[in-house]
This record gives structure tokens, C-alpha cells and sequence, in this order.
């Protein structure tokens, strides 16, 4: 003898869901976005970047893992990219979103800054920020160094092994 | 402002290639600590941060480099074109490495659960190797114990003087040990591989119906007297003590069985009793013939004298000539028996002695169907110190009960030996009648005879152990019923430096 199935949605739904279909209107769910979003999106990145890395500086710190050379490195990375992350910041404000600043290659040798409000220490201040890599180079080449030194460490264990 | 662009620039593009450069090898390097622990979640960690700096490193790198090239070119509209797709690709990049960084907490945390629990794997596997050695320790300890207990015990088993048998159920036989080889007569294998019971030594089976039905009823017996048959046909008396062993885990049920040879010590005590009843025997005796002898010697002389004065009475007189005389050699006999006469000792040559009987025997009537050999020793002289006349006269008694056991027709074997240089045997073998198990005992006791009334006095072998008793030596039978007697006289060997000299022994 055979017993019917019960039914998995109740009727009531059922219609909803057919009027919904049926009878549609406009929605607005897409929206229109302004290119200016994009260097929103990156600002916004760079200072999850640069959350990331107090984040693991505190964690290191906290884990009292700074005792060892590798993890200090690693440590000197996280607050030098803190501080790359924090140039950046200043650098992409300036003329990319408030567009108070502007560079324009003349030739190889020199390059011309301008400021809306001609203001010199502007102008050095945003030269400066242009040299970057000064602080992301080092930071990793700590990240390098904080790696390789770990991996020296862990050597020594592993060749003791049978 | 118009400023130096070569700073800027040398350091853009030189920090883009140094960029890589690091990122890759920090990447390579991640790799190497990886593989030193491929469980370690915060190396895996490690990777991850790094495999994510490269990638933000290459993406950042190449933008910038390109973009110096396009603007430096004179192709700033086709920078434009494509800096939206970098600076994308670079924002995706480190927020990536942001995304990893935020879980490194989270990684260390796992990291130390799979330490902790690594950890707790390694006490247990240490205990583990701690318990599997102490086990293995007392393991060791234990079967020192177990095979020094089971040496001792198999020492025991095999050093034990009597025989120790342990069957089963049915009484079979599952081990014994040398002691029981050398009681029973059969080999171990022949034991097993035949099956034999403990039933199959017993001379008697009703001895052994007796004892199998005491075991089973009270489980035990204590120093039971039996006999057991080697496979010579020879007689061994043995005591018996029996167990039943239930078993332990898991064995069957079995007996043991402890079995003492006790045949020296049976054939001991008979001999001192033996001795004794002689002895006493020997008393009683020469008490008797001293006070018969001297009235048979006048009852004798009277009668001679009356034959002499009244022929007419002669026939009557000589009928008791004749029985005083038969009187007076059987006194003579007892005398004889109890030492009371006297003989002559010297050296006898046994050899000389034994062909003298069987020279003299074989012209007997009796002996006309009998065939005598002699099998003598032939390795030097067989002297022994004593009386030949007394000697002459056990080997007659022996030879005549031969004659008679063969019922005249058969052979008797004499057989001279000297198992060492204190000892001479003289053995005197029928093939006759053999003598009955029952009468066996009694054959050395004064008047004991199987003869017909008449034809035997009872006294040729008593006379005869007393002459060999006298003489320092024994006597000894072995007899098989219907298969015939041996009878082994041992005397001491007389000393090669022995002078021939002359006694009288009284």
C-alpha cells in the first residue's frame, strides 16, 4: 500500500512566487558607479593592508614571538609596510582624490610638480612620498630575511632528526 | 616646481625589480620551511603571506615599471588605458596579503592545537614504548623464571633414579623418562609409537585391574607392591605410587605415576629371611640327628649282631638294616646341613670338578637319555678355595634335580664363567619342567619337595645351599615354567698368589 507523498511547499507560496513572476516591476537593483570608486576601493585596501600588518604586529608582540630573530624581522616588515601603507595613503589622497597635486614627466632627468596652492613644501612633501619603495623594499626584505632566518632555525631540528 | 625626475624614477623602477626580486625568494624560502614541517600550520601560514606579497609584488612591480616606460615614451593614453586594470589587480593583490595576515592568529592558534595534540601523541607514544618495555622486561623475567623452573624440573625428571610415567585418561603413556626406559625394558618410541599402557608391564593383569580400579575410585595409590615383565621375560618387583593431575590451563586430564625398583631389596630381604629360616632350621636339625644318630647307631648294631646270631631272622633284620640305614644317611644329610661334619678345604679346580660329575653322571641310568654339555671356561684356571667333596656333591644334587625336572629325556648345559677376577659361576641349565612361581621361594627349605613321596628327601638343595653358604658363595635360580631352571652357584675366586693348602673345616 502506497501513502502520498506531503507536499514540500504549501500552496500559499506558490502563488506568491507566481505573482512575483507575473507581474514584475522596476527594481533598481543595479546601480551606476563613478570611476572615483576605484581609488576609494584601493585607499580602502591599503588600510586593510595596513590593519592587517598592526594586526600581526601586535600578534607577534603578543605571542612574545619577537624573542626570535626571524619573527623580529617579520615584525620590522609588518611596521615597515605600516608605514609604506601610510605613504601611500597620503600619496593617492593628494592627487588622486583631492587632485590638489600633479606630476608631469618633462624629460628622463626632470619632472614637474605642481600644487594648487604653489605650495613648495607640498611639492617636496609629495616628492617624497613619490620615493616609496624606500620603505617597501626594506619591508621585505625583513619579510625575507624574518623567513630565512626561520628556516635556518628549523634546519638544525630537522638534520637532528633519525 | 621642476625638479630632478632621476630619483624618482631610479628608485621606482629599481624598487619594482628589487621588489620581485625579494618577493620571490622570500617565496622560495617559505617553500624550504614548509618542507622542514609540513604540518606546521604557521609556516603553511608563512606561504600563504608570501605566495601573496609575490603576487602583490610581481603585479605592483610591473605596473610601475610600465607605466615609467609608457609615460617616458611619450605613451601616457595608453597608460591611461590600463592603469585602471593594474591598479585593480593591485588593490585584489594586498588585500589578499591582508586577508591572510588577519587569520594569522587564527593559524597560530590551530598551529598550537596541532603542537598540543602532536604532543599528547607523543607522551602517549612514549608511554606506550614505556609500557610495551616493562611488559617486554617482565616477559623477559618471567620466561627466565618459567625456564629455569621448567629446567629444574625437566632435571628432575631426568636425573630421578626411579621412574616417573605420565599418561593420560586411558592410561597411555605420554612420557617417560630414562629410568623408566631402563625399568620397563621398551625404548620411549616404542612406548608411543605402540601406545602402550601402564596395564602392558604388569606381570599379573589383576595386579593391574587391582590398581586401575583403586586409582579410579580414590584417585591415588600409595607404595603398591607388583611385579612387572621386561620384554626378557624377566620378573621385577616394583612399588607404585599413582596421582591423577586434572589439569591446568586447559590440559587434559592425566596420571603420574612414580615407580620405585624394589627388587634388590625384595631379593635382599628374602635372602636375610632366608638366612634366617636356614638358620634356625640349621639348629632344629642338628638338635634332632644328634639325639637320633646315636640310637640309630645302636638300633644298627643290634641288628647286625642279631643277623649274625639268628639267620632265621635274617630277612626281617635287613628290611631294618636297610631303613636305619636310610635313617642314618638322612641324619647325615642334616648334619651335613647344619655344618655339623667335617671336610677337607683346598684349592678345587672347578673345571676338573664339573667333568668329574659329568663323567660319572653320564655312566647313570637316569642320565641314558640325557644329553650333558659342557660349556666351560677357557681363559686360564677356575680354582676357588674349599671342599671338592662337599662342591662334587651340590653339583650331583643340582644335576640329579635336572634329571628329574628333564624327566629323563633332555639336556643339561654346565656352564663355567668368571665375570671378573673375584668371581666364579658355575651354572647348571634344563631344559625341563621348570619349577612354579609358588614353589620358588620354598625350594632352598629342608624337606620341601615336589617329588612322588619316596623318591625325594627334601634335602639335596638345602643341603646344598648350606654347603655353598659355608663356602662364602650363593645360589641363585631363575626358572621359566615349562621352558626349564638355571641354577648359578657363585663363589669367591681363590687369589692367584693362593698356596694350595689343606683344612679341616668344621
Amino acid at each position: 500500500m502506497h501513502c502520498f507523498e506531503k507536499a514540500r511547499y504549501p500552496i500559499s507560496a506558490v502563488i506568491i512566487w507566481a505573482v512575483l513572476f507575473l507581474l514584475p516591476s522596476q527594481a533598481f537593483a543595479i546601480q551606476y558607479h563613478d570611476s572615483s570608486e576605484g581609488i576609494i576601493v584601493h585607499q580602502i585596501g591599503h588600510l586593510f593592508f595596513l590593519a592587517s600588518m598592526v594586526v600581526l604586529l601586535f600578534t607577534v608582540r603578543g605571542k612574545a614571538l619577537a624573542r626570535k630573530k626571524g619573527w623580529r624581522c617579520i615584525q620590522y616588515a609588518a611596521l615597515l609596510f605600516i608605514f609604506w601603507n601610510l605613504n601611500t595613503l597620503a600619496g593617492h589622497f593628494l592627487d588622486n582624490q583631492i587632485h590638489i597635486v600633479d606630476m608631469t614627466p618633462i624629460s628622463f632627468l626632470q619632472v614637474e610638480i605642481a600644487s594648487k596652492s604653489n605650495s613648495s613644501l607640498l611639492n617636496w612633501g609629495y616628492y617624497l612620498l613619490k620615493l616609496d619603495h624606500l620603505l617597501c623594499v626594506p619591508a621585505m626584505y625583513f619579510l625575507y630575511k624574518g623567513v630565512s632566518l626561520l628556516v635556518e632555525n628549523q634546519q638544525p631540528e630537522t638534520d637532528q632528526q633519525p | 616646481m621642476i625638479t630632478s625626475f632621476l630619483p624618482i624614477l631610479g628608485v621606482d623602477i629599481a624598487g619594482s625589480v628589487a621588489m620581485i626580486v625579494l618577493a620571490l625568494l622570500t617565496l622560495y624560502k617559505a617553500r624550504i620551511l614548509r618542507a622542514t614541517d609540513p604540518d606546521n600550520a604557521v609556516f603553511l601560514y608563512l606561504l600563504w603571506i608570501s605566495t601573496g606579497f609575490t603576487v602583490f609584488a610581481v603585479s605592483r612591480s610591473f605596473g610601475h615599471i610600465l607605466k615609467q616606460f609608457l609615460v617616458l615614451t611619450h605613451n601616457a593614453d595608453a597608460w591611461q588605458s590600463i592603469s585602471a586594470y593594474s591598479g585593480s589587480v593591485n588593490t585584489v593583490s594586498f588585500m589578499l596579503v591582508s586577508l591572510i595576515t588577519v587569520f594569522f592568529n587564527q593559524s597560530w592558534r590551530i598551529n598550537e592545537k596541532i603542537l598540543s595534540g602532536r604532543k599528547e601523541l607523543e607522551d602517549a607514544h612514549q608511554q606506550l614504548i614505556n609500557l610495551n618495555q616493562t611488559l617486554e622486561n617482565k616477559v623477559i623475567q618471567r620466561t627466565e623464571r618459567l625456564t629455569s623452573s621448567e629446567h629444574k624440573c625437566r632435571r628432575i625428571f631426568e636425573q630421578s633414579l626411579d621412574t616417573i610415567l605420565l599418561t593420560d585418561n586411558d592410561f597411555k603413556i605420554l612420557e617417560t623418562n630414562p629410568a623408566g626406559i631402563e625399568l620397563t625394558g621398551y625404548a620411549k618410541d616404542e612406548m608411543l609409537m605402540n601406545s602402550m599402557t601402564v596395564g602392558d608391564f604388569f606381570a599379573d593383569p589383576s595386579d593391574w585391574d587391582k590398581v586401575r580400579k583403586k586409582i579410579r575410585s580414590e584417585e591415588y595409590v600409595l607404595n603398591e607392591e607388583v611385579a612387572f615383565l621386561k620384554p626378557d621375560n624377566a620378573y621385577v618387583t616394583v612399588m607404585i605410587t599413582a596421582g591423577i593431575d586434572y589439569g591446568a590451563f586447559g590440559c587434559a586430564k592425566s596420571h603420574h605415576f612414580i615407580i620405585k625398583n624394589i627388587n634388590e631389596k625384595k631379593h635382599m630381604e628374602r635372602q636375610i629371611a632366608q638366612a634366617d629360616k636356614m638358620a634356625a632350621l640349621g639348629e632344629l636339625s642338628a638338635g634332632v640327628a644328634h639325639e637320633i644318630n646315636n640310637p640309630l647307631g645302636i638300633i644298627l648294631g643290634y641288628t647286625q649282631l642279631l643277623l649274625k646270631q639268628d639267620p632265621d631272622h635274617a630277612e626281617d633284620l635287613k628290611i631294618i638294616e636297610k631303613h636305619v640305614k636310610s635313617c642314618k644317611t638322612v641324619v647325615s644329610d642334616l648334619l651335613a646341613f647344619s655344618r655339623k661334619g667335617t671336610s677337607r678345604i683346598a684349592l678345587v679346580d672347578i673345571n676338573g670338578m664339573v667333568k668329574g660329575v659329568a663323567k660319572f653322571l653320564s655312566n647313570h641310568s637316569d642320565f641314558r637319555n640325557i644329553d650333558i654339555c659342557l660349556e666351560l671356561y677357557q681363559n686360564g684356571q677356575l680354582d676357588v678355595t674349599g671342599s671338592e667333596q662337599e662342591l662334587t656333591q651340590v653339583m650331583i644334587n643340582l644335576m640329579i634335580n635336572a634329571c628329574h625336572a628333564c624327566e629323563k629325556t633332555g639336556t643339561i648345559c654346565i656352564l663355567t664363567e668368571k665375570p671378573d677376577e673375584k668371581t666364579v659361576l658355575v651354572t647348571v641349565q634344563d631344559n625341563g619342567t621348570g619349577i612354579e612361581k609358588k614353589d620358588i621361594q620354598r625350594i632352598f627349605d629342608p624337606f620341601f619337595t615336589t617329588k612322588p613321596v619316596g623318591q625325594g628327601t627334601g634335602l639335596g638343595l638345602s643341603v646344598g645351599y648350606g654347603i655353598i653358604k659355608r663356602h662364602h658363595g650363593d645360589i641363585r635360580v631363575k626358572s621359566t615354567p615349562g621352558s626349564g631352571s638355571a641354577f648359578t652357584i657363585h663363589l669367591p675366586a681363590a687369589s692367584p698368589d693362593h698356596s694350595a693348602q689343606t683344612e679341616d673345616h668344621p
